[in-house]
């Protein structure tokens, strides 16, 4: 997901002097990335989204003490992995994800392996496939997963992953290349081909 | 086959773009000639477009319309409204001291009258003062009350 940086500025700014619309208009941009990633920590579906409404809630409230407001997609992350830790401390919810939630377990047929030729933007994930790697997902150890989600799932750079997870780059950048290992040999039958493109 | 070994540990993080530029060039260099390297390379560099293509879910239905619900409910702590009942209990107490005010007539604080009452007991002038003070600080308070109704019992003696 790509944002423009100065609209999602002046929308928090907006938000934090109580501008309602404003707040609206973040939650409409964030919304699916904080569910997915908050999904891709506890296994209900309704505690994900009970922990989405709670989110913006905190943010709503808590919006007149930040600071940067260029900094809110990543404070956001912050208030939503803070729950989540909560959530999972107070026993309701563990630190898993549930890879049916996304496909459904119903013995899909699988896609073919990439062909011969094919570069990474030809590719066409499908839902089977999806389902593929939210299972290879759930494998990762949860920071592993954190920061394959934002990454790779909202698009944020590794100094803002860092900032969400209170850890220096160059950790977020080796949590990924490891995560990026595991997953290509879960992966492998999608993954392997021709280096062509590459 | 060492330098496989060796290049091949480092993969992943190139695929990352994790690694300086002097060990890239070596990557860069390695997987130029390897074709093993090469393939493993590109392995991993489809998984990092796979999961790119994966995208986010949207957050379910009607999730905004509660958050607003909630916002309505528990506005921000900066401009936190009172509860409906500290505002009633707030009118009670004005009521209250309204009441007393014409039950027993305006407060007499005035200094000559707290100089009559120390000339005639001193007891009283302590416990006046300590009226005052109270007053001042906590103008609808009890203690108010009770002072007004000593102000009207002096003015009475």
């Amino acid at each position: 997901m790509s944002e423009d940086r100065d609209e999602v500025r002046e929308l928090a700014a907006r938000a934090r002097a109580g501008e309602v619309g404003a707040f609206e208009a973040l939650y409409q941009m964030h919304q699916a990335g904080i569910y997915t990633f908050i999904r891709s920590q506890v296994r209900e579906a309704e505690l994900a989204a009970d922990l989405t409404q709670d989110t913006f809630v905190r943010a709503w409230e808590s919006l007149p003490r930040l600071r940067k407001v260029g900094a809110f997609r990543g404070w956001l992350y912050q208030i939503a992995r803070n729950l989540v830790r909560d959530e999972v401390k107070s026993g309701r919810a563990r630190l898993e994800m549930l890879a049916s939630a996304v496909v459904s377990e119903q013995g899909a047929e699988l896609p073919e392996p990439a062909a011969e030729g094919e570069r990474p933007e030809d590719l066409v994930v499908s839902e089977e496939v999806k389902g593929e790697i939210w299972r290879a997902l759930e494998s990762l150890p949860a920071e592993q997963r954190e920061a394959v989600v934002m990454h790779h799932m909202e698009g944020m750079g590794m100094k803002e992953i860092a900032e969400v997870m209170r850890v220096r780059p160059g950790t977020v950048m080796s949590r990924l290349a490891r995560a990026r290992e595991a997953l290509r040999k879960r992966l492998s039958e999608y993954v392997e081909g021709s280096d062509e493109g590459m | 086959m060492k330098a496989c070994e060796l290049i091949r540990g480092k993969l992943a993080e190139y695929a990352v773009g994790g690694l300086r530029r002097r060990a890239r060039a070596r990557v860069e260099a390695h997987v130029g000639e390897c074709e093993r390297c090469r393939a493993e390379l590109a392995a991993l560099k489809r998984t990092g477009a796979l999961l790119d293509e994966v995208g986010a879910d949207d957050a379910p239905a009607g999730t905004w319309e509660a958050v607003r619900q909630r916002m309505t409910e528990h506005p921000r702590a900066g401009v936190r409204a009172r509860p409906r009942w500290a505002w009633a209990m707030g009118g009670v107490a004005l009521v209250l001291v309204a009441l007393a005010v014409l039950l027993i007539g305006p407060p007499r604080v005035e200094e000559p009258v707290l100089v009559a009452a120390a000339e005639a007991d001193e007891e009283m002038q302590a416990t006046m003062d300590g009226h005052l003070s109270a007053v001042w600080a906590a103008p609808l308070s009890d203690v108010a009350g009770v002072g007004l109704r000593m102000a009207a019992l002096e003015n009475d003696g």
